[in-house]
């Protein structure tokens, strides 16, 4: 939003443009920042790079699992993406991904529930959660990053009571359809990131056409101002949890399709780290009110991208994260000079 | 304009003397006067709370509901756990209280990164013990610098920057001995030093005397007694007006977040030594060191919007924590206990954080 005001600029050559901008009745900025053409810069030359460096990437045996490997990641990211343009942050989904998918692979296990059943359940149980999150933020006003320490410990404790100890073993492949295999695919397309970048098209047309994702940034920009513009604050921001949660619930049952047929309590693990990592590199500020589920896909993929370059060229896999903070600190800055740029010019 | 945002949510009066108008009868008002010195004073609730939690092991462990005695000496030795909590969580008081959103998620990765340079120094090339520790002391102040550099001067949102260090430092930890511990002779000799003393009779782990005490007397000092404090409070509690009345904001700032790296430092050697050797993982495995620090600040009243923090605070709510964690433990025996440890901490942080918001409605902002 900030953008579009700062354009109707001092210089005389910029006033035409804003005179159409207003006719239009829009005054939503250009549909791609900079940031994602950057990311998509920089996705495109790694990618060069690393088929160079080892022949087997830009094979589809390469990059099918890196398309699938995307998907849970940058699902949570979307949630997480309009939760953080509110001004608010999600820890606890690491946690969640954790309950979901312990709930949904002992049902699997227990009792051989149908593909629809399952993610159903799944969606269900991480809504469940991200609303209990949704309910203590909006309502109890409290900073978000502190409740969703404190509750992203209590769904641990869920999870791994849950788990009572062990593992889950012999879960049935009911999920292949999301999962790395022939069955995840149609035509070399994997299910997963079709499905994950149907919803980011669903997010958004949502945050940028509609009344209510607007809302969300009015927020995000000045909590207080958009409440006395008579936005439905505490409801909006409810809304962002709970959305999350269903989104995390549908990536569990992607990591469990991922996975193997067993499934351990470290499950979920810096998850929430990941999907912070994905959004802030996509370009979304951490102070809210900017950003876009268009860069949050592109910077999860530049994750993933990241982690499966430095696998396959053999190097120690912890490395990956060093890189992943390196363009953490890249994108930021980049974020930082631009936004400094705009309020000179 | 998006940087101020956050912090202003409740137009907050620094002023400390908000004296309410007279009201009638001493002795009428004394509950009153007691409920809010207990909700509005996180120091009192936390005395209540910590009294609570003692006698009701202790009445529980007379009863033999535990599976060990709840005593003075059980207690004392507990206090091990106690020393990387209170001293990370005086770290994240120094950068929570700089404030514009101040947290260091980095403190377990710098504790990781440190413990494997320090077991470089004193495991493998032969320093001597003290130029060791000064040598994590300073090399976590290195690392806290690269925090407070990118915050104060670059101006990053603290919350990614450490993130992004956490990262970094984290697999720097991993990757500078290929994944192997360091536990040559001398630093298995060192968990043989640490011992613990007797003080009065009780166990106490040589830890809370060498390392814990210094910190919070020191860290005491430096907030209560210093030109330092009262800086770090003024910038956490409004910086626009603390860079009118001449503070150097930013070089104020970039300090709390080097003492964070150094406390961090120092807790590096503590962990080598408890673990007889320097893991590559020793503050990054599991959960972490970061969130129960950033946890045992919050309870200890250390405003997230910055500018409030006391070190008693810390000091009790870690005590609080972990005398409450090793009840569990007698209570809970194994694997179950230590779940439970998982769910008191979260339920107290969320219990703490929506009182926290019921005081401000209530008696408005502190």
């Amino acid at each position: 939003m900030s953008t579009s005001t700062t354009t109707a600029g001092d210089r005389p050559p910029a006033a035409p443009r804003t005179r159409e901008a207003t006719a239009r009745g829009r005054v939503l900025p250009f549909p791609i920042t900079g940031q994602e053409i950057v990311l998509i810069g920089v996705i495109v030359v790694l990618w060069v790079a690393l088929s160079l460096a080892t022949p087997a990437f830009l094979t589809s045996g390469s990059i099918v699992p890196l398309f699938v490997a995307t998907a849970p990641v940058a699902l949570i990211g979307i949630g997480m993406t309009v939760i953080i343009i509110t001004g608010g942050i999600d820890v606890s989904v690491g946690s969640i991904v954790m309950v979901c998918s312990v709930v949904v692979a002992q049902q699997l296990v227990a009792s051989d529930l149908s593909l629809p059943v399952a993610v159903l359940l799944s969606v269900a149980v991480g809504g469940v959660l991200g609303s209990v999150n949704g309910v203590l933020i909006a309502y109890g006003r409290v900073h978000a990053i502190i409740i969703t320490f404190g509750t992203a410990n209590l769904f641990r404790f869920l999870g791994l009571q849950l788990f009572g100890g062990t593992t889950v073993n012999g879960i049935p492949d009911t999920l292949a359809v999301f999962g790395r295999g022939e069955a995840g695919r149609t035509l070399g397309v994997p299910h997963s990131f079709l499905l994950m970048v149907v919803i980011a098209a669903l997010a958004w047309y949502y945050l940028r056409h509609t009344a209510g994702g607007r809302h969300l940034y009015a927020i995000g920009g000045d909590a207080n101002a958009a409440r006395l513009a008579g936005v439905k604050v505490q409801r909006r921001v409810l809304l962002a949890y709970v959305l999350t949660g269903l989104l995390t619930g549908l990536a569990a049952c992607f990591v469990i399709a991922q996975g193997t047929a067993t499934l351990a309590p470290n499950v979920g693990d810096g998850m929430e780290l990941a999907a912070i990592a994905a959004v802030v590199i996509g370009g979304t500020s951490i102070m809210g009110g900017r950003g876009s589920v268009l860069g949050t896909v592109l910077g999860a993929l530049l994750v993933q991208t990241v982690t499966s370059g430095v696998t396959q060229l053999n190097w120690p896999s912890q490395l990956a994260s060093l890189f992943i903070g390196i363009f953490i600190l890249i994108a930021v800055g980049a974020d930082l000079l631009r936004q400094r740029a705009r309020r000179t010019t | 304009m998006s940087t101020a945002v956050t912090s202003s949510a409740p137009a907050r009066e620094p002023g400390p003397s908000t004296s309410p108008p007279a009201r009638p009868s001493r002795l009428r008002q004394l509950p009153a006067a007691l409920l809010r010195a207990l909700l509005t004073q996180r120091i009192v609730l936390l005395l209540v709370l910590l009294v609570a939690v003692v006698v009701t092991f202790v009445v529980l462990s007379q009863r033999n509901y535990l599976s060990a005695p709840y005593d003075a000496s059980y207690m004392s030795a507990a206090l091990i756990s106690a020393v990387p909590l209170v001293m990370l969580g005086l770290a994240e008081l120094l950068v929570i209280t700089s404030g514009r959103g101040g947290i260091d998620l980095s403190v377990g990765a710098i504790v990781s990164l440190t413990s494997m340079v320090f077991g470089f120094a004193y495991g493998e090339w032969g320093w001597s013990l003290w130029l060791a520790i000064l040598l994590a002391a300073a090399f976590g102040g290195l690392l806290g610098a690269v925090n407070g550099f990118l915050v104060a001067y670059v101006g990053y949102p603290a919350l990614i920057t450490t993130l992004a260090t956490y990262y970094a430092f984290s697999s720097l930890a991993i990757v500078i001995n290929a994944q192997q511990p360091i536990s040559t002779p001398p630093i298995q000799q060192l968990y043989s030093t640490a011992q613990p003393v007797s003080v009065l009779g009780l166990p106490v782990p040589l830890g809370t005397l060498t390392f814990l005490l210094p910190t919070a007397v020191v860290v005491w000092l430096l907030l209560n007694r210093t030109t330092y404090g009262r800086r770090l409070y003024a910038i956490g509690t409004n910086d626009v007006a603390a860079q009118w009345t001449g503070i150097d904001v930013r070089r104020s700032r970039f300090t709390a977040y080097l003492l964070a790296g150094v406390v961090s430092g120092l807790v590096a050697v503590v962990t080598v030594a408890q673990f007889a050797s320097a893991r590559p993982d020793a503050g990054t495995a599991g959960n972490g060191m970061a969130l129960p620090a950033i946890t045992i600040a919050v309870l200890g009243g250390v405003a997230i919007t910055g500018g409030i923090g006391r070190v008693a605070g810390v000091v009790l709510a870690a005590l609080l924590v972990v005398w409450l964690n090793a009840g569990i433990l007698l209570a809970v025996p194994g694997n179950a206990g230590t779940q439970f440890q998982l769910f008191a901490l979260g339920a107290v942080l969320v219990f703490a954080a929506l009182l926290n918001g019921l005081t401000t409605r209530r008696y408005g902002a502190r």
